[in-house]
């Protein structure tokens, strides 16, 4: 597949974030977050994965978009909020993602507000790349 | 999976509130999938443990008459936590307006006291013999076996000893 420019993999991802989440195109932009701006709520992330999956040709393996293990590991979470261990490791786990906000109060119930249009474009594109220079 | 949402009422004011209990077991099968490594109640079953609870609090005020109570609208929906394996959601709900075929609510959820969901209910009331008279024998099982339902999930332990006994 040739190389999509940012707007090209922006329509793209618009389409299937319309298809999947029953919006208007309009309110698809780039810093809209998933679940705030669009209304989706936790089964639509399994529905948007699998339709990028298609729409893209490429594999998702869920722990990559969303660090689950991390939410979930004691170590790095108290009081429902991500410790500064916690926070490092979230950053590397989520080179697709603006944390700038999330980092000023990293609490655990906030983590859906980091999915923004944005953050899905960032990880189509990246994962486009490594599949392209994996041959 | 059983679609059943409600494991436990334990509040009713007739045509007005009720309080509800969802508890959720590790082992609910959805939870393979959602999400692998981090289990978590799905937004849309939160919705429906809701959707329930108020079904419950119409079908006693109503003394059973519908077969049916079906979500018609929900509206305002918001997530704000997630409810993980060994907590229990609570559901309370509050009626807005009853009549024999619709009614509404204002239904929110939390754990202890943290704030999981909230959302505005609008419920329809039917028998499918409303449509098709053939089909009254249905309604009347559906209704039977509410009733026997509602008996367990408002009486606790007592109730299921009385019912396997």
């Amino acid at each position: 597949m040739p190389t999509l420019s940012r707007q090209e993999l922006l329509e793209k991802v618009r389409q299937t974030l319309v298809d999947a989440l029953s919006v208007e195109e309009d309110e698809v932009k780039e810093a809209a977050t998933l679940t705030g701006d669009l209304g989706a709520e936790s089964i639509d992330f399994l529905d948007i994965v699998f339709r990028l999956e298609k729409a893209f040709n490429i594999k998702i393996p869920q722990e990559e978009l969303i660090p689950r293990d991390i939410l979930s590991n004691a170590d790095y979470v108290e009081n429902r909020r991500l410790n500064a261990t916690g926070l490092a490791a979230l950053k590397q786990s989520m080179p697709h993602a603006d944390l700038a906000e999330f980092e000023k109060n990293p609490e655990i119930d906030k983590i859906s507000d980091v999915f923004t249009v944005g953050t899905i474009i960032n990880f189509v594109q990246a994962k486009l790349a490594a599949q392209g220079s994996s041959g | 999976m059983k679609f059943v949402l409600v494991d436990r009422i334990t509040e009713l004011e007739p045509g007005r509130r009720i309080v509800a209990h969802k508890a959720l077991s590790r082992a609910e099968e959805y939870l393979a999938d959602h999400f692998p490594t981090f289990p978590v109640l799905p937004g849309v079953l939160m919705l429906e443990a809701m959707v329930q609870a108020s079904a419950w609090l119409v079908r006693q005020s109503l003394d059973f008459a519908p077969g049916l109570v079906v979500l018609k609208e929900a509206r305002n929906v918001t997530y704000k936590s997630f409810v993980a394996p060994g907590e229990v959601l609570t559901v309370e709900s509050v009626c807005k307006e009853l009549d024999a075929g619709h009614s509404s609510f204002a239904a929110h959820g939390h754990v202890g006291g943290r704030e999981i969901v909230k959302g505005q209910l609008t419920l329809r009331h039917l028998n499918l013999a409303d449509t098709d008279p053939g089909l009254a024998e249905i309604d009347e099982r559906n209704r039977a076996a509410q009733r026997a339902l509602f008996e367990r999930l408002m009486a606790g332990p007592a109730a299921d000893a009385a019912w396997r006994g």
